[in-house]
Formats: C-alpha cells, sequence, structure tokens
C-alpha cells in the first residue's frame, strides 16, 4: 500500500463526524468609494507605504521622476509609460531582472482594510518582478478598491468568472517588504523592495489634485 | 546543525533560563509587546469574535471531511501541473524533498520558514547528504548561523538581544564588530540572502493554506523571502501539512484577516502569495506531511489542535513561555500549543509539556481557531500519567493525598499536626528541601482551622 | 435558603478568617449557613496533577456533605470551578447528585451579585488596594472580562469593592496576568511560578497598593509568600474579608 493509500485511509477512518460549513460573510457595510480611499491611503501610511491620488499616468511620472530621480533601469507593464520606462512583454529569465531599481505595475484592485493590492501574474511580466525590485509602485482605479478580504475574494472570483484574470500565480502586496525579527524593531526593506507607492487613479479628478 | 535537546524537562530548562532574571524581564516584556499589538489589531474588528467562531466551524468541517478534501486538492494541484507527493512520517518527507533535489542535480537550495521542515529536521538531514540549506527568513538565518533551533514559529530568535546577532554577523557575515543596529544588520542579511536567491536552482517553502476547491497553496510572509527564492529557482517545493487545507478559496478571507493580527497585530502580511501552476520551464512539487496527525485526528479530545494556522497568538499571551522561553519546550513547536501536539508524536519525551502551565486559559481565548488549549493540557496530564508516565515519587505523593482527603478524621489530624510543626518547629518546613521555600515564605500557622472555630462558635 | 458553607482545604487550615468573613456575610444577607464538618477537599490538586481518576473519594465525600443544600457557596473560584466542571460520582447512584451540586454551587462573589443580589454593603475598608484577577474564577466562572476576548468590560469583584466605603482600587499595567500559583505547579516549576509571582507583586506595588486581594486565597497565598520573603509591608486580604470590614 503506498503511502497515499495508507494516509488517506487512516484519514478517513479518523476523522470526525459531519460538521456544517459556515457560510462566509459578503463584504462588510455599504462604504462609498471615497471612505474606501480615504481607509486605504490611511492604513497603507500606517505600514510604511506612500498613496498618491492623481488624475493620469502625467501625474504619476512626474512623481516618480521626483522621489526616484536616481533610478536607474525602471520597468512597467503600462504602455502609458513607455517613455520613462522599459516595457517588455516577456523577460526570457528572472535572473536579467536583479538590477531593476523601480517596477511600476499596474495592479487589480485595493483592499481597504489592510492596504494590499490584488496584482495577476499576467500584470506582472515576470513572477519575480514585484519582489526582485528595488522599490515599488502600483496602479489602480481608485474606485477599485472593495472594503475587505471577503469581498476581495468576492471580486476575484467574479473577474475569472467573465474570464479576466485567472492565474498561475498571485499575490496581495501591502505595503513595502519588512521584518521586525530583530527585537521587534520594524525595519522597512528586508528581501522585497525597501518602499512601496500606490497611485489611485481617478479620472474624475483635475489635474491639479494630488494627495 | 541544531544542537540536539539533551532529555531535559520543561522545569529544568525553564530553571537555567530564569537564571537570568534581566534577560526573563526583557524576554517577557518583548512578547507581552506583540500580544498588546494583538490586542490592538483585533479591536479594529468589531466583528473579531464571529471571525473566530466562523474560522473555527471552517476547520471543523475541513477535519470532518479531511480525506475527501485531500483527494480532491490533489486532484485539482495536479491539473495544475503541481505534482503531488505523499509522506507518511518524516524520515518519508525528507528522503521525498532529497530524492528531488539528487534528480534535478542540485547541491544547494534556499528555503523560507516551514515549522514542518524543523518538525522533520530536514536541515539537518539533507546537510548530512551533502545539500547546502539557507534559511532566508532573517530570524531563521540568525538561528541557523547561531547553531540553535527557532525559539517561537513566528519570531525565530526573539531570544536573541540585537548586540548578540551583532556578533553572529561580523563572524559570519563580516559586518563591523559591535555594530547592533537593526537597520544596518537587516540590510546586511539582505545583501547577504539576495547573493543566494539569485544563485540557487531550488527553492523550498512552507504552506499557509491549501485550497482544495482549486489545488492552489498560499504562502504568507513579510520579507518575501519565499518569493524570492520561489520565482527565481527551476524547483520548487512546498511542504505541508495535511491539515493544512481549506475547502474553497473564500475562505482563505477569513483566514487572512485573522492570522497576522493575532500574530504579529499587522493587519496582512506584506505577501500573501498563491501559487496554482509552475512558471513555464518550471517544477513545483507539494509534499503532503502526515507524520501523526492522521492518528492525531482520531484522538476524539485532542484532534481540535490540528485547527492550528500556526499564528503563535498562544504563545505570546502565555505567561509561562514568555519567562521560560521556546528552548524550554525542546520540540519544533513550543508554547501552549505545542505542549499538546507534541505528546501525539512521543509521548514519553514530552510528557513534560502538559504540565508546563498554570492552566490560566489565556491562550484558548486568543486562537484565531478556537482550539479548547488549556482544556486539552488538563486532559493530557490524565492521559500521560494513566500511561505510566508520572515520575513514581509523585504518584507515591498522590495516592497519600488521596487517602488523606477522602477521610476527614486523617485530614483534621494531619492538619492540625502540620499547623504544630509549622509553629513550632519551623525548621521542619522552612529548609531546602522543601521547594516553595527556596523564594517564598511559608503561609503564618493559625491558632485554630475554620473547622475548629465553627465547632466552638457556631455548634 | 439553607447554603452549605465549602471551604477550601487550605483555606481552612491555613487562613480560617476567610471563612469566618464569608460565613458572617452570608448570614448577614439572610442565609441560614451550615458548613459540613465532614468535607476536606475538591479534589482539584489530584486532578490537575493528571490524578482525576483518584479523586472518586473526594468526590463522594462531596456529594455526601453537600448534596441537601439549595445553594453551595465557596470562597474559591478554582475550587468551585472544579466541582462545576469535574465533579462525578463514582459510586454507583449517585450521578444525579452529582449533576445537581454543580448546577448550584457558587464561588462567594458571584453569589454575592447573582443571587443575592447585593447593592449596599456597608462596609469600610479606606485603604489602596490592588485586585488580582484569579484565571479560573475570571476565564472559567465569568467573574469578570478577560482582556484578550473583544467584548464589553465588567467585574463583579470590582461591582463589589466599589461598595465598600473609603476604597482606592488601583490600576495595574497588566489586569489579568495569572500569578503563578497554578496548583503544583508552584512547586514542580518553582522558578517560572516565582517569577510570575514576583511580577504580579510588583505591578502593584508600582501602583501604591496597600493590600492586594482577590477572590481565591491560593493566589494571594503564592503572592504573600513572596511579599514576606521581600519583608514588605503589603499584605494580602481576601475579598470576603474586605466585604466584611468595618475599619
Amino acid at each position: 500500500m503506498s503511502s497515499r493509500d495508507r494516509i488517506l485511509d487512516t484519514v478517513k477512518r479518523n476523522q470526525p463526524d459531519h460538521r456544517e460549513l459556515p457560510a462566509v460573510p459578503g463584504s462588510a457595510g455599504e462604504k462609498t468609494d471615497a471612505d474606501l480611499a480615504k481607509q486605504f491611503t490611511g492604513m497603507l501610511e500606517t505600514i510604511g507605504g506612500t498613496a498618491y491620488i492623481v488624475s493620469g499616468y502625467g501625474r504619476i511620472i512626474s512623481i516618480l521622476k521626483e522621489f526616484f530621480h536616481d533610478a536607474r533601469r525602471i520597468v512597467s507593464n503600462c504602455p502609458e509609460l513607455s517613455g520613462y520606462a522599459e516595457t517588455p512583454v516577456q523577460f526570457d529569465d528572472a535572473h536579467l531582472l536583479e538590477n531593476v531599481d523601480l517596477a511600476v505595475l499596474r495592479a487589480h484592485f485595493g483592499v481597504a482594510e489592510n492596504a494590499s493590492c490584488w496584482i495577476t501574474e499576467d500584470l506582472m511580466i515576470e513572477r519575480a518582478l514585484p519582489f526582485i525590485a528595488q522599490h515599488l509602485a502600483l496602479i489602480i482605479q481608485k474606485k477599485d478598491i472593495v472594503a475587505d478580504m471577503h469581498a476581495a475574494y468576492q471580486r476575484i472570483a467574479e473577474m475569472e468568472q467573465s474570464g479576466k484574470a485567472s492565474y498561475g500565480f498571485a499575490t496581495f502586496i501591502a505595503g513595502p517588504s519588512k521584518t521586525a525579527d530583530i527585537e521587534q524593531s520594524l525595519v522597512l526593506g528586508a528581501h522585497g523592495p525597501r518602499s512601496m507607492t500606490v497611485f489611485l487613479l481617478d479620472e474624475e479628478m483635475s489635474d491639479a489634485g494630488f494627495f | 546543525m541544531s544542537k540536539q535537546h539533551e532529555t531535559k524537562d520543561h522545569a529544568a530548562l525553564a530553571d537555567q533560563f530564569n537564571k537570568d532574571e534581566a534577560r526573563v524581564d526583557w524576554h517577557d516584556k518583548t512578547l507581552w509587546f506583540v500580544r498588546q499589538k494583538r490586542d490592538k489589531a483585533a479591536q479594529q474588528v468589531p466583528e473579531w469574535e464571529s471571525l473566530r467562531d466562523m474560522a473555527s466551524q471552517i476547520k471543523d468541517n475541513v477535519l470532518s471531511h479531511l480525506s475527501e478534501y485531500l483527494a480532491r486538492f490533489e486532484e485539482q494541484a495536479t491539473r495544475n501541473g503541481i505534482t503531488v507527493h505523499w509522506a507518511a512520517d518524516a524520515k518519508d518527507h525528507n528522503e521525498i524533498v532529497y530524492a528531488i533535489l539528487r534528480q534535478n542535480k542540485v547541491d544547494k537550495m534556499v528555503k523560507s520558514k516551514s515549522m514542518l521542515t524543523e518538525e522533520c529536521h530536514l536541515n539537518e538531514f539533507l546537510q548530512e547528504q551533502g545539500i547546502e540549506v539557507v534559511d532566508t527568513d532573517l530570524g531563521e538565518r540568525v538561528v541557523q548561523l547561531a547553531g540553535e533551533p527557532p525559539s517561537h514559529i513566528v519570531l525565530p530568535c526573539i531570544h536573541k538581544k540585537k548586540e548578540e546577532i551583532g556578533e553572529i554577523f561580523h563572524e559570519h557575515l563580516g559586518t563591523p564588530k559591535g555594530n547592533a543596529d537593526p537597520q544596518f544588520l537587516t540590510h546586511a542579511a539582505r545583501l547577504h540572502l539576495r547573493e543566494k536567491f539569485l544563485t540557487r536552482k531550488a527553492a523550498l517553502t512552507g504552506v499557509n493554506f491549501a485550497v482544495a476547491e482549486t489545488g492552489e497553496f498560499v504562502v504568507c510572509t513579510n520579507e518575501g523571502n519565499a518569493d524570492m527564492g520561489a520565482h527565481l529557482a527551476d524547483v520548487h517545493i512546498a511542504s505541508m501539512g495535511i491539515e493544512k487545507l481549506i475547502p474553497g478559496r473564500q475562505h482563505l478571507g477569513v483566514f487572512l484577516r485573522l492570522l497576522t493580527r493575532s500574530a504579529t497585530g499587522q493587519p496582512i502580511t506584506t505577501y500573501s502569495s498563491h501559487f496554482k501552476r509552475p512558471r513555464p520551464g518550471q517544477q513545483m512539487h507539494i509534499v503532503l506531511v502526515d507524520n501523526g496527525r492522521s492518528i492525531h485526528l482520531g484522538r476524539k479530545d485532542f484532534r481540535n489542535s490540528l485547527k492550528c494556522i500556526r499564528c503563535a497568538a498562544c504563545f505570546n499571551t502565555c505567561p509561562v513561555y514568555r519567562r521560560s522561553g521556546g528552548h524550554s519546550y525542546h520540540t519544533a513547536v513550543a508554547g501552549p500549543i505545542g505542549s499538546i501536539l507534541a505528546p501525539n508524536l512521543d509521548m514519553k519525551k514530552y510528557a513534560d509539556l502538559p504540565f508546563a502551565s498554570t492552566l490560566c486559559g489565556s491562550c484558548t481565548n486568543v486562537c484565531p481557531v478556537k482550539i479548547d488549549i488549556h482544556e486539552q493540557l488538563y486532559k493530557w496530564r490524565q492521559v500521560i500519567v494513566a500511561d505510566g508516565n508520572a515520575p513514581a515519587a509523585k504518584k507515591v505523593a498522590m495516592k497519600t493525598m488521596t487517602w488523606v482527603l477522602s477521610n476527614p478524621g486523617v485530614y483534621h489530624t494531619a492538619g492540625k499536626a502540620g499547623r504544630w510543626f509549622m509553629a513550632n518547629a519551623p525548621f521542619t518546613v522552612n529548609n531546602g528541601l522543601n521547594p516553595w521555600y527556596k523564594q517564598r515564605d511559608m503561609p503564618e500557622p493559625p491558632k485554630e482551622s475554620f473547622g475548629e472555630w465553627y465547632k466552638k462558635n457556631k455548634q | 435558603m439553607r447554603v452549605g458553607l465549602f471551604i477550601p482545604c487550605y483555606v481552612d487550615q491555613f487562613y480560617p478568617q476567610v471563612g469566618i468573613a464569608t460565613l458572617q456575610l452570608l448570614e448577614k444577607y439572610g442565609c441560614e449557613v451550615v458548613y459540613p464538618a465532614g468535607q476536606t477537599c475538591c479534589g482539584q490538586p489530584m486532578a490537575n496533577s493528571g490524578f482525576e481518576h483518584l479523586t472518586g473519594g473526594c468526590n463522594d465525600l462531596f456529594i455526601k456533605n453537600f448534596h441537601e443544600f439549595d445553594y453551595i457557596v465557596g470562597p474559591s473560584g478554582s475550587c468551585v470551578l472544579h466541582i462545576k466542571d469535574h465533579l462525578h460520582a463514582s459510586a454507583p447512584g449517585n450521578e444525579n447528585a452529582a449533576v445537581d451540586i454543580r448546577g448550584k454551587i457558587f464561588e462567594f462573589v458571584e453569589f454575592l451579585t447573582d443571587v443575592l443580589k447585593v447593592t449596599d454593603l456597608k462596609a469600610r475598608f479606606p485603604h489602596k488596594v490592588g485586585l488580582h484577577q484569579a484565571c479560573h474564577g475570571q476565564r472559567g466562572l465569568k467573574l469578570s472580562q478577560m482582556t484578550e476576548l473583544m467584548a464589553p468590560a465588567f467585574s463583579k469583584p470590582v461591582q463589589l469593592l466599589s461598595m465598600v466605603e473609603g476604597i482606592e482600587l488601583i490600576g495595574l499595567d497588566r489586569q489579568d496576568e495569572c500569578c503563578g500559583f497554578g496548583g503544583t505547579f508552584c512547586v514542580a516549576e518553582e522558578a517560572v511560578s516565582v517569577k510570575m509571582g514576583k511580577d504580579r507583586v510588583a505591578d502593584h506595588l508600582h501602583h501604591g497598593a496597600e493590600y492586594i486581594t482577590g477572590a481565591d486565597m491560593s493566589c494571594l497565598m503564592h503572592l504573600e509568600g513572596i511579599l514576606h520573603r521581600q519583608k514588605s509591608p503589603v499584605r494580602v486580604k481576601h475579598i470576603a474579608e474586605i466585604l466584611n470590614s468595618q475599619e
């Protein structure tokens, strides 16, 4: 008898009587888009990231140029940034990304309760990119912020059902990489990017404003 | 390369730990701080207690259909292109991992945090076969370089002061002597481990949750080390205890809301990575490990401990853990949850652990999946004693106590005699043989017991 | 109502004044209190050490002594909890009596608040007092809310102590951390037990306590042992003594 069969056999024999699966909640409460954006940006600051509400890609480029003026190699999945960054559709080898200073990637949506963004591999160009870059910037639509993780998984299921964003790899990214392993002192910048910027695209706002 | 614990017991190890009182204070305060962060985070979620209920019920459902969920997960994962392996025990697991590495002609591997691999002593085994394993979680790298096991399942080197870590890095990474700045040391580790990520062809990760319905698994880290390892490697091996399943992806919402808030007080880890298919050209393996879990599933009083999501909230709230440290438990997973899991692995070796507790019950009330930890500690004590694992002296003492307390006449005489000796010959109890007396005074013996007063005044 | 007075073994032997205060208070509120002389112990020390199988004799003795009363009241959260959770008859035919007892046994504080519904105490104790929340009373009997639970705060001991004239209840850094007594733990894991007790004491001293009180004399005995060894002027006093005080 294989290990598999022995294990499954023992488990089946020993498992307790049926216990009902509870219903998972839908999203908690009816918050407005503005409220969710406010909660998201506030939470992002708390976890060591920086948020900007912007009207368009022009604004994104000027902010990135200002805060990452030292960045030599910039990679992006946004054709709108093709003047500012490399915008390849793929890489032959993830190791070639070793010297990327800044990755600017479009993500699907944000989650207000923890300031995370959901990004699937089709938006990453290469799986390693959001992790190997020294700095990461993500772009989401301001209206694409859900309240909590229940709403997030609902959104993911909806996207899949409509044929979008099925993935072999995907992740929630919340802030810069970090550790507090040394005497509980929080250090931003462990093995992933050392900083995290999130741009909330608000096409309805005028050019003059940014958060 | 980790030290094998001698067969000491928790009380002896804790006694040693307490020789340095200032250090105990430091360790206790550090972990209490983490407990407080958990409290603050939980307070931000108005539905916290009902989330705990939900998580508990989901895991109850999982255990009641574990064989079906396992079969479903295997089917889906295989369809996704993941190779599924089954390991009956630790030895099996280690050999499967080694076989994969050998097949791919790999002799260097990076590893992100996996308490399961600690349980299986994977690192030692692989090292003996000539395979270099680099632990990439910062805390784990520290203890690896120090030649010690982790003392906490979430904060592996919480028992180490920054000066000590500075010393370790000076010796192994060449950082300047005396530098104990966490920022500087973390950056040094970043550079040191980046080189490993870029050059290793194989990466092993743990699994926080595996989804039966979709055949994907989730790995949560703050550091990004699991991802750096996996996405740069040709071979990704994931090691998972069979109990880590959840039914559907929507259930991740419940667990991801509870896990990190319980563990560190953060709303979520920086990365919650969902692995579903290997990269084109990459091999992805998952090793499903039993190692006593299927047996434990059959223990009616104890099976609930399989619901554990390894958050360590119980460690942080435990006044005994904070004042004895993880190494006093001489097992991979320490603290309250470890004390109810370990006796299933080896009842003799871990007979001491369920007694390393005052049964205060705090652990049960921070557990995000509502494991009845303190009740299981009590029940394990009965099982351990019934199994013949109580020391002979204790058995005699208990039998005597039973006789005295079952016979009112004997009890009254013994009580009176005891008080007489304490009043007239205090040295008979106030001496080195009396462990109470080591650091505490004995209570003052009153002239009469309550019973004697009542007889005189009320009857 | 007829109340059977359950006095824990160590209270009987070392702190009779706690039993006396308990009895006097119950009588003050109109109870007919009887102390069955044949009682000894609830069996908890054996049970918590893994020897629950030896507690049959204790259990039957308890049932014999207490089954006839309307209520059973004892000044000890841990002992009362143990009976509530673990009392079973070993002699055949007695199990109904055991179940009955488990339903009508109360710890002293909760008896005052929940059954006698005391609202006014006529007690005086003009001192700074620290309240030690004993674990079994708090988490087992729900005498007060535990800090790890996200739920509204409440405290039955505080409710009663607030009725005492002149008392000043101090705050603490850690409101409900265990004192480290834990039954045989206090000697089997002496180092950790004492360290926990010392830390509790330090918290109370840091906030200026003149007295440390609580509903469990076992915890207080442990803290008192440490206070005496430190030659501290701070004293322990069971809550029954404070609620019965006319200082």
